[in-house]
């Protein structure tokens, strides 16, 4: 991760403190309490004796590591005043406590660790002290179902296989399968990570569409894979699937907020050509009959006509009710 | 570059941590290396004003003295710097690390991760390697919109905004003049809450919505700020999920879970058909909608009228 100056003098100062406390500490260790890779921590080790109070006395900080201990030569260099852990700046505050915050509300938390969660947040406020109160203007809400999130928990904890009855809304259907759940992670949602024994590929389940769920006795065995990365986002349509093109008035342009797309062209009327790509075009039917007089499809064609067929189906069947 | 401001920052922080009396501009411009070379004197005080910033932001107080001849001074005081004393067992620690991870909006992952730095240096404890990968979930919060820093550092220092915001059905964006109360992550969704002051009353702002630049006003607060922020409560409303009217429709067997998962009641007409009936509120005709010829509204009639109206658009195409 590329760190900006400001990140890095707030990691200066806090190895300032945690090095001056312990003598010839371990590179590996100190790498892992600071979160940075050992060469990130190397490198923070060659800026290090340039730092002083005075650049012309003896008084730069002489510290210097054989790659496996660190080393500090003259500590009293640095009086216990500038050597104190430093107080907490807002942002940190903000940072910490509204994360905890927002895993602490997680349903299906286990409840020690959400106990330890809530113990150490009531710490933090209070050394956090002013920093603190800024905390209170920001806040997250993880959505996640509790009955099935505790389930799906509970297999990765046992490495067990879950049966699921899952809905698809691109097909409005409910299917069965059975998965190897991998990991559970919340954005926005909370989804479960799985190698789907159905379809033997990963496949991703969002708890709140899982309409079933049964914990087997079988053993989970999924493949060795790598988590996918999600920083990109959740929907990450591949270059090889097939493009859709929509043109939607004002009424529609809500679409770009929802749809991960190509692109998005002005059109005089305020609307808006969107261009995106999906596996399977035809599970796009919901959308442009939910947008109704407020967009159509350009591309393909046939989903077009499938739209088309099943509103015309749907309204003789208002009339053959005398409906409409 | 990033070196440089580091190590420059870095010798300021030690210079007024370390210092029992206040330092002049002088004494610091003659003993930190990237002051002297700094150039005219007026790039020396623009560094060293955003330097200053920088720490404050960093968490520092540096208080400024004036001397009794005049001059003035700069220290950060031991006690107003200090971290209070803080302990926290493997389990706490192991928990907030988690927690920390929550973020992918970079100037809150930094944040938090510095946090956890301090904390660290402080002696909270590392947990195992196991430890800490016992939690089997991985909650992320999405980074947001380019609008959201500007948002955040608002809402912290209390600074009035104003933004171009387009409403859903909107070709262009409207300024807008806001004091912005507090931010919130629901549904993977950044909002805003605050005082439309050309409105005169409070609202909810979406950020994907924000177009353009957030620019920060001078003055103050206009109006209190509330106790409390309800966000939540009014973005569910616009989704409808207050809905107090009912709604009856026919559902063809086996589609249409999630309009059961929240049915009243459901009969069975025959094998092909049931009778549903579910809450009504904003936004109910375009949903169902989406199930083309498997859902038939019944009654209210101007619910069926939308639904109607929309798949008629379709049948045209």
């Amino acid at each position: 991760m590329a760190t900006n100056a400001i990140d890095r003098t707030r990691r200066l100062l806090s190895l300032v403190t945690y090095l001056r406390d312990r003598p010839g500490a371990r590179v590996d260790e100190v790498a892992r309490a600071f979160g940075v890779t050992e060469e990130e921590l190397i490198s923070d080790l060659q800026v290090l004796p340039l730092c002083g109070t005075s650049f012309r006395g003896g008084d730069l900080l002489d510290i210097d590591t054989d790659g496996e201990h660190i080393w500090w030569y003259n500590a009293a260099a640095v009086n216990s005043s500038a050597g104190e852990p430093l107080r907490l700046a807002a942002d940190e505050a903000t940072a910490l406590l509204v994360a905890a915050r927002a895993v602490a509300t997680l349903p299906g938390l286990r409840e020690s660790d959400r106990e330890a969660l809530l113990r150490a947040t009531a710490k933090l406020e209070a050394a956090a002290g002013e920093s603190a109160v800024a905390g209170a203007r920001m806040s997250v809400t993880f959505e996640s179902e509790g009955s099935v999130f505790a389930d799906v928990d509970r297999a990765i904890a046992e490495r067990r296989r879950l049966r699921i009855r899952y809905y698809s809304p691109g097909r409005d259907k409910l299917s069965e399968r059975e998965i190897d759940p991998i990991r559970l992670f919340a954005v926005g949602h909370t989804y479960v990570e799985a190698w789907c024994r159905r379809s033997e590929g990963r496949r991703t389940f969002r708890l709140d569409r899982v309409a079933h769920i049964e914990l087997l006795d079988t053993p989970a065995d999924p493949p060795p894979l790598q988590p996918r990365d999600l920083s990109a986002g959740l929907v990450q349509p591949s270059p090889d699937d097939p493009e859709v093109v929509f043109e939607v008035g004002l009424g529609g342009r809500w679409i770009t907020e929802y749809y991960p797309y190509d692109a998005a062209e002005e059109l005089p009327d305020g609307g808006l050509r969107v261009t995106l790509r999906t596996p399977d075009p035809h599970t796009l039917r919901r959308l442009v009959l939910r947008l109704g007089p407020d967009g159509r499809v350009v591309e393909p064609a046939e989903l077009a006509v499938s739209a088309r067929d099943a509103a015309r189906a749907a309204l003789s069947a208002y009339e053959e009710l005398g409906l409409a | 570059m990033a070196i440089a401001k580091a190590e420059r920052l870095m010798n300021l922080a030690l210079c007024l941590r370390g210092t029992a009396r206040p330092l002049t501009k002088r004494e610091l411009r003659t003993s930190i290396e990237a002051y002297i070379e700094a150039g005219s004197e007026d790039a020396f005080n623009r560094m060293f004003e955003r330097d200053k910033d920088d720490l404050r932001e960093l968490g520092m107080v540096i208080d400024t003295v004036e001397s009794l001849d005049g001059e003035v001074g700069y220290m950060a005081r031991r006690d107003s710097n200090r971290l209070p004393p803080i302990t926290l067992d493997v389990a706490e620690s192991a928990a907030l690390s988690l927690a920390a991870r929550v973020w992918q909006q970079a100037r809150l992952a930094g944040a938090a991760s510095g946090a956890l730095q301090k904390l660290r240096a402080a002696g909270m404890p590392l947990a195992d390697d196991g430890q800490e990968r016992t939690h089997a979930l991985e909650p992320r919060v999405p980074a947001g919109e380019a609008a959201f820093e500007p948002l955040m550092l608002a809402c912290r220092d209390r600074r009035p905004v104003t933004f171009g915001y387009r409403k859903s059905n909107a070709v262009r964006a409207e300024t807008r003049q806001v004091e912005p109360w507090a931010l919130e992550c629901w549904r993977g969704h950044w909002y805003l809450a605050g005082w439309d002051r050309d409105r005169g009353d409070k609202r909810v702002f979406r950020l994907s919505r924000i177009d353009g630049k957030v620019r920060s006003r001078s003055g103050s607060f206009t109006v209190p700020v509330p106790g409390q922020v309800a966000v939540r409560e009014a973005v569910a409303a616009w989704a409808g999920e207050n809905a107090t009217d009912r709604a009856r429709i026919r559902l063809r067997s086996g589609s249409g879970y999630p309009l059961r998962a929240r049915a009243l009641s459901c009969r069975a007409l025959d094998a092909e058909w049931d009778e549903l009936e579910i809450p009504y509120g904003h936004g109910l005709g375009s949903w169902l909608a989406e199930f083309g010829p498997d859902v038939l509204v019944l009654d209210p009639a101007e619910l069926r009228a939308d639904v109607v109206e929309r798949l008629r658009a379709v049948a045209k195409g």
